[in-house]
């Protein structure tokens, strides 16, 4: 039972690194930009929810307000940072996305306060189911269906719809897809929309998990989220959840084997740089050429 | 000629004038380089660190504003001289430089973590500058030189208690360790897997975490493998929290002992009903029938907004013990405010009262133990076996 609630453990720390990466990846691949300061939108949709959370006395109310902050706050910040930087290098957008997520980081710390937030009531964190032996907690459950449910109605979107359609155009072929009639700048402001409410929702999931925001907590992700979207080969959807789960379930078990010399960070990357050797386009190469 | 018409009692009454309007002239001139003690204080404001050092920065603040209200030391005024050191080595380098240089400042406090402490003090060793580190554990703080001083208990001898209350006052003997893996975490846990065999315990397993991590799954998951009697985590509060409420959350009900820096109203809040039954080793007793902690403590919530922790404290008893120093050595020339300092005995500090320093400065002090009941710090008992942690001498 001990493997399977690692196994547990591990799925559920894949999903939520899931779902933070992958406004990241949706971001490099229309833009080409390392969209840093995605890690403060994660944190923002963190705050956002246990703070309506707390103020009007429920956990859903609190996610929707993040769904509504976080999309705004995300085209806010393509509209006003990254928009007027496009013509220079990639690396100058970087530059000032890092700067963002600085500023945002100590922002945080001053409007919320160093001692970060807990939910007033949070009966998730501390109920769990016994499965034959093995010990699910109800955040956990949430997690991995939440990720399930995103990355299956993301599926359904990008294929399905015309709009989808069109945002899946414009990433590989703009061109073609321009002269189809799908306007690039609806279709950027989409892509940041979509990947900032599920970087909000991973937000409030973890503050769920861990009954605490505090002003780190945009840090983990900002580096971890960056390491998965290279191994899932800079870009591409389907290659980012491969690597956050193949990420959590290292880790899980990593954490077990070499944990008392290693802590989980270390091994994660540990095993990015390992696998980066092996497989240096990453798990699904062909973009990052 | 002027001076004819001037008879000599005329002339003794003109000097003896003139010589007291000198002497004022000179009160009055000589009154702003006597006003006021300057303290250096090094607080980490920004940064990770910068819940902690809020925290320090008010009550070392609350500290000079209690002392001056008292009247100040040797009829002069305390003045703190504040600088955000981010709890990193080169800032608190840079700051200490800018205390010693452009601030005159001849006594410090530093308020902040290890890295600041521990970089900061040959610069004031140099200097001739005494330094209280008011919570930073690495050891080379003291080892520095003799200006230097500590007032809380280092790591290995807080681990070492830590062995001595699981193993003989709670009884528990197989026990699971989970280690934060920052200097601090790790030589308290050193000490305590040190100590333990003295006391019948067996390590089941020993797991680490990185300060950064928030989430313990396979920890958790392993620990209940282990079965233990009991459960021994280094960290702060803000990785206690999740830590307890996550092995709880899966039906781990044994004992959970944690280290001092678990010590936070913040780890109540976090870890909520799963912070019953948590030990946590050198936590201050908060119900100490004493005027001057119960003062603190509704002073400080009042300014802050939050209760204070131990980091508090502590920093507010630093600051006191420097201006008691002071007094002692009838002087703020930091020579003979060392000597004061080293030969402190049985002083008052907000946790209870401390024994002295040794010889290397570091403190010597009972080490209280609280339990959280229904939501509350309740104290547990007192590792007083001063022998059994004994601080280094070199």
């Amino acid at each position: 039972m001990y493997y399977i609630d690692l196994a547990v453990t591990g799925v559920s720390f894949g999903c939520m690194y899931a779902m933070m990466s992958v406004g990241l990846t949706l971001v490099y691949g229309l833009l080409r930009i390392l969209h840093v300061a995605h890690a403060a939108v994660f944190a923002l949709g963190a705050y956002a929810t246990v703070l309506a959370a707390n103020a009007t006395g429920s956990i859903a109310l609190g996610f929707v307000a993040a769904l509504t902050v976080t999309p705004l706050f995300g085209m806010a910040i393509y509209r006003l940072l990254y928009e007027p930087l496009l013509s220079y290098r990639p690396d100058v957008p970087m530059i000032a996305s890092v700067g963002l997520l600085v500023l945002m980081q100590d922002a945080f710390r001053i409007v919320f306060g160093e001692q970060g937030v807990t939910f007033r009531r949070n009966a998730f964190s501390f109920t769990t189911f016994d499965v034959a032996g093995v010990t699910i907690s109800a955040v956990q459950i949430a997690i991995v269906v939440t990720a399930a449910i995103v990355f299956l109605g993301l599926h359904l979107f990008t294929t399905r719809t015309r709009i989808g359609v069109g945002w899946r155009a414009t990433v590989s072929k703009p061109r073609i897809a321009a002269s189809f009639g799908i306007d690039p700048i609806k279709v950027r402001y989409l892509n940041f929309a979509i990947g900032s409410a599920l970087a909000a929702v991973a937000g409030g999931l973890v503050a769920l998990l861990n009954n605490l925001v505090d002003p780190a907590i945009g840090f983990v992700v900002s580096y971890k989220a960056l390491a998965i979207i290279v191994l899932g080969g800079l870009g591409s959807v389907r290659g980012t959840l491969l690597a956050s789960l193949v990420l959590g379930l290292v880790e899980a078990y990593g954490t077990i084997f070499i944990g008392a010399w290693l802590d989980r960070d270390a091994i994660a990357f540990l095993a990015l740089i390992i696998l980066l050797m092996i497989r240096p386009q990453g798990f699904t190469g062909a973009r990052a050429a | 000629m002027l001076t004819d018409r001037i008879t000599p009692s005329a002339l003794g009454t003109k000097a003896l004038l003139g010589f007291a309007s000198l002497i004022l002239l000179g009160v009055v001139a000589a009154m702003p380089a006597r006003a006021d003690i300057k303290i250096g204080f090094q607080v980490p404001l920004t940064g990770p660190a910068a819940t902690d050092g809020k925290s320090a920065q008010i009550a070392g603040e609350m500290a000079i504003e209690d002392i001056n209200a008292a009247g100040g030391v040797l009829g002069q005024k305390l003045q703190l001289v504040t600088y955000d050191d981010q709890a990193k080595s080169d800032q608190a380098i840079f700051t200490a430089n800018k205390l010693i240089g452009e601030d005159g400042v001849k006594l410090v406090v530093n308020g902040s973590y290890s890295a600041s402490g521990r970089a900061a003090a040959p610069v004031f060793q140099k200097a001739g500058v005494v330094m209280i580190a008011a919570y930073g554990v690495h050891p080379d703080i003291t080892r520095a030189g003799d200006y230097m001083f500590r007032l809380v208990h280092l790591g290995p001898p807080q681990g070492a208690a830590t062995a001595l209350y699981i193993g003989k006052m709670l009884g528990l003997k197989k026990i699971s360790t989970i280690t934060m893996d920052n200097d601090y975490g790790q030589a308290t846990m050193d000490g305590f897997l040190e100590a333990a065999p003295k006391y019948g315990i067996e390590v089941l397993n020993k797991y680490s975490y990185s300060l950064k991590d928030r989430q313990f799954g396979s920890i958790v998951a392993s620990v209940k493998r282990d079965n233990p009697d009991g459960v021994y985590a280094t960290g702060y509060f803000f990785t206690g929290g999740p830590l307890v409420a996550q092995l709880r959350a899966a039906g781990i009900t044994v004992p959970i002992v944690g280290s001092q820096a678990f010590d936070s109203e913040k780890f109540i809040e976090i870890a909520g009903p799963a912070a019953e039954g948590t030990y946590i080793i050198d936590s201050f007793d908060r119900d100490r029938k004493d005027e001057a902690l119960q003062k603190f403590f509704t002073g400080f919530k009042e300014r802050a907004g939050y209760a204070p922790e131990g980091v508090a404290a502590i920093t507010y008893s630093a600051v006191k013990l420097m201006a008691d120093g002071i007094k002692r050595a009838n002087s703020a020339e930091p020579d003979k405010v060392r000597d004061a300092l080293a030969a402190t005995k049985d002083f008052p500090l907000l946790e209870g009262s401390m024994n002295g320093f040794n010889g290397l400065h570091e403190m010597i002090m009972p080490i209280h133990v609280n339990e959280i009941k229904d939501g509350k710090f309740k104290p547990a008992g007192e590792v007083g076996d001063l022998n059994a942690f004994a601080p280094p001498e070199k």
